[in-house]
């Protein structure tokens, strides 16, 4: 099992440096100077001349993408070109609020799809099950950005009970100051991550629901099923205890692969509820060309999605034992 | 939740008025559509950090709503010769730290503007300055190496205490200048929150906080206003949204014309559009109305030439040519572009006229127009294309290559008429990406930079404008509105520029 992990962490490394020579190129490949950005509507030619020769655009490529790999070894990302800060320190100061924007859009997607899923394989053909698939067909097809405005106008403009931008306290702490009987930060937080959280986790919802239907629609044709029913355990029990946990099989490695959507969707959700973490972050780098920002970025992404796919192999174990990791 | 909390703000700032007085108001809160890059005056180069950078900092001179330079850090200016300018700065300036500014302030900050190995976005602006000397504690000397007339409308530039930016303080991220309010805290991506100086000259401002939020999004933006969550929402904004607010009796509207131009830059230098009366039947294809009044929905104006009509240089009789079909028909044909093989596409010696029509993706408004633009080519028979990418790619690695045939693009902050003709449309310029010359041009935009006299200036640049409207390297489609939205329940001081700064909303924003 640690060998199975370290192994797997191992694999991170040519993994790695594959994104950052991918990332690399294909930054190459796009036009557009970030000298010239930064520089702005009154730049002067030399000026950006300058710039360029400062910033060390005018290497060859190979020296470029050699010394990036040299001070990333010594844990050195680079420095911002347009935010005069170190990339790491950037990335980090965003981090938190993505992964936590993504982990509760996560909760709230897994609990509303198996939910929805369960009952709606529960009464296979009936109004519930329409309804409930009806709600999924509306999840996968609506497009992010429009359910996003969608909510904001009709909680915030509207009826005025959320907020329609920005973060309070971390959840985390918000938590903390709740166990010590101040709860007004936790509730504030909550406002303010209900409506992003919300909109970022309907599409896979509704993927998760439509996954859970089926496999759970497999499972109930089985013969252990048939024998739990002939022995008279209940309805409920039967669903819930013995078919669920066989059907989550398949689900579980879909939400791994989820995750890694949602973080890309939180590109897009951060952008429009001023959610400052690292999709919005991505969003300006690209537009600003802000090379070393952009290749830190993609990496930080990478390490969380494959840290996020080993959990998820081992939480596959755990969910079925016939399930050996060597 | 939040609407009510606002409530109570504008309760407790009511009962801090009945109270001390100082304040007029507690905090506002605007919206902001990028966040700061850094907020060093020297090397702002977006909006916001402009407009923040405008409050921390305080400039020699502050440009007033109406473009005129009155004195603020400086007491008064004269120029003994043409290429030099002296200013005497206000006795007992100190920076928020209370650090004296003195001469050698300023001459640290414009020394440091100017050199190569700073670059400072604007350092463009700034090339005539040959060298600065401090006379005393409270004299600085300019001296010019040619007469610089927009010099003045760019010194609001914020000047920076050197004893700190030399010895390790951090400008980018913890400014110290000695504006009419200090950085409380900044959250990347998130918020700036800035709080009332009690070192600014003219006293303590109307405001006693400030909260900057960034909104990326442009209708998430106005519906966070209409939320409540914003006190204060300004350009840029979509259309929708402009014209809804401006009807709307319960939102205080300041609408006025602004800084900038949207144009079509014609590449000159390109065999096809060498010919002026090759550019002047294009642009007779330009239907500014449509554009303007339905794509834009009538925020912006049609402009009719390269000066902004709010500008002391500005002439009505200079027309450029305007929508007109059959005339750019009947131009094409006397250029030999005539449909010969009848497949519906203009031609000429077996070729057929086929043109690319550019500009960049994130402005929606920009993209309908060059679509628009391709079919009112394509019906007057030219073959047309449209070529749509994201900014820097479009800008950097396009039009500034001078790979473009007609691209759509803009030039803002416009304060000087200079700004967007000398560099652009001189011979060689830096900026001259459509590679424009005509020796007459060159010497009137000479003179309109030189020249000390307003009245010199302006007549120098009303030939060059009909020159310019006649020849066609740019044609301006139209004049840039600019658009300021607030609560007027929570909004006390409300006096907009043009530039959208911030000062007129803390109550800084008049001459004084």
């Amino acid at each position: 099992m640690t060998d199975y992990v370290i192994r797997r962490l191992l694999l991170f490394v040519p993994m790695a440096i594959g994104i950052v020579i991918v990332t690399f190129c294909l930054l190459l490949l796009i036009p557009g100077d970030p000298a010239a950005v930064l520089l702005g509507q009154d730049a002067t030619p030399e000026g950006i001349a300058t710039l360029r020769e400062a910033l060390g655009l005018n290497d060859p490529w190979y020296i470029r993408l050699g010394s990036y790999f040299a001070n990333l070894l010594r844990g050195d990302m680079g420095y911002s070109i347009f935010q005069s800060a170190p990339v790491s320190d950037i990335i980090l100061g965003r981090l938190g609020a993505t992964i936590e924007l993504a982990v509760v859009a996560l909760l709230i997607s897994i609990v509303f799809g198996v939910t929805l899923g369960v009952l709606a394989a529960n009464r296979q053909g009936g109004i519930v099950d329409a309804i409930a698939m009806l709600i999924a067909q509306i999840g996968i097809s609506m497009p992010v950005y429009w359910l996003a405005l969608l909510l904001m106008l009709g909680f915030a403009v509207h009826l005025g009970w959320l907020p329609a931008i920005g973060r309070e306290e971390p959840l985390i702490s918000a938590l903390g100051m709740a166990l010590t009987g101040n709860v007004q930060p936790l509730l504030d937080s909550l406002a303010h991550i209900a409506l992003p959280a919300i909109s970022l986790a309907l599409n896979s919802a509704a993927i998760i629901s439509r996954l859970v239907r089926t496999s759970m629609l497999e499972v109930l044709r089985e013969d252990f099923v048939r024998t739990a029913k002939a022995k008279g355990v209940r309805r409920g029990t039967v669903i819930w205890r013995h078919a669920l946990r066989n059907a989550l099989l398949p689900v579980v490695s879909v939400i791994g692969l989820r995750f890694g959507a949602l973080l890309g969707g939180a590109i897009l959700t951060e952008t429009i509820f001023a959610w400052p973490g690292l999709g919005q972050l991505t969003i300006s780098a690209i537009s600003q060309r802000d090379l070393p920002l952009i290749q830190g970025i993609v990496l930080t992404f990478a390490l969380i999605y494959a840290s996020v796919t080993l959990l998820v192999d081992l939480l596959y174990a755990a969910v079925d034992p016939r399930i050996r990791l060597r | 939740m939040k609407k009510k909390l606002m409530t109570g703000v504008a309760i407790a700032a009511l009962t801090a008025l009945t109270a001390t007085a100082t304040t007029a108001q507690e905090s506002l809160v605007i919206g902001a559509d990028v966040d700061v890059g850094t907020l060093d005056p020297r090397l702002a180069r977006d909006t916001t950090a402009y407009r923040v950078a405008n409050l921390i900092s305080a400039g020699l001179v502050h440009m007033t709503p109406s473009l005129e330079a009155v004195p603020d850090l400086a007491e008064s200016w004269e120029s003994p010769s043409p290429t030099t300018v002296v200013f005497t700065l206000r006795d007992g300036l100190t920076f928020s730290d209370g650090s004296p500014l003195t001469a050698e302030d300023v001459a640290y900050t414009f020394e440091t503007i100017t050199d190569p190995d700073f670059n400072s976005p604007a350092r463009g602006l700034f090339t005539p300055i040959e060298s600065i000397d401090v006379v005393d504690d409270l004299t600085v000397r300019f001296n010019l190496s040619t007469p610089y007339a927009p010099l003045l409308s760019y010194l609001d530039i914020g000047i920076v205490p050197s004893d700190y930016a030399e010895n390790g303080g951090d400008m980018a991220l913890e400014p110290i200048g000695a504006g009419p309010m200090v950085l409380q805290s900044w959250t990347r991506g998130s918020e700036i929150v800035l709080a009332a100086s009690d070192s600014y000259w003219a006293g303590a401002p109307e405001v006693g906080e400030l909260t900057l939020q960034v909104v990326g999004d442009n209708s998430a933006r106005a519906q966070a206003f209409e939320a409540g969550d914003l006190d204060v929402i300004q350009s840029p904004l979509s259309p929708n949204d402009i014209q809804r607010y401006a009807a709307d009796e319960s939102v205080g509207s300041e609408i006025m014309a602004g800084l900038g131009v949207t144009y079509l830059n014609f590449n000159t230098a390109d065999p096809l559009l060498a010919d002026p009366q090759m550019r002047q039947a294009l642009a007779m294809l330009v239907d500014q109305d449509t554009i303007v009044n339905q794509i834009y929905q009538g925020v912006d104006q049609v402009a009719s030439s390269v000066i902004l009509p709010s500008s002391w240089a500005f002439d009505a009789e200079v027309r450029q040519p305007t929508f007109d079909m059959a005339g750019a028909v009947a131009m094409l044909a006397e250029l030999g572009w005539t449909d010969s093989d009848g497949d519906g596409l203009l031609d000429r010696d077996g070729e057929t006229l086929s043109i690319e029509l550019s500009t960049h993706s994130e402005d929606p408004n920009r993209v309908q127009s060059v679509e628009y633009l391709q079919a009112v080519f394509q019906s007057a028979g030219i073959d047309t294309n449209v070529r749509i990418t994201d900014w820097p790619s479009f800008s950097t690695g396009y039009v500034q290559q001078s790979e473009h045939q007609i691209a759509l693009l803009g030039w803002l902050r416009i304060t000087d008429p200079d700004r967007m003709l000398f560099s652009q449309l001189t011979t060689g310029g830096g900026l001259n990406w459509g590679g424009y010359s005509n020796a007459r041009v060159d010497e009137l935009l000479l003179t309109g930079r030189t020249a000390l006299d307003q009245d010199a200036r302006a007549a120098a640049y009303r030939e060059a404008a009909q020159i310019i409207a006649e020849e066609l390297p740019y044609y301006i489609i139209s004049y840039q509105g600019y658009q300021l939205f607030y609560d007027p329940e929570t909004v006390s001081v409300v006096e907009t520029s043009p530039r959208g700064g911030f000062r007129g909303l803390i109550g800084m924003g008049a001459s004084e």
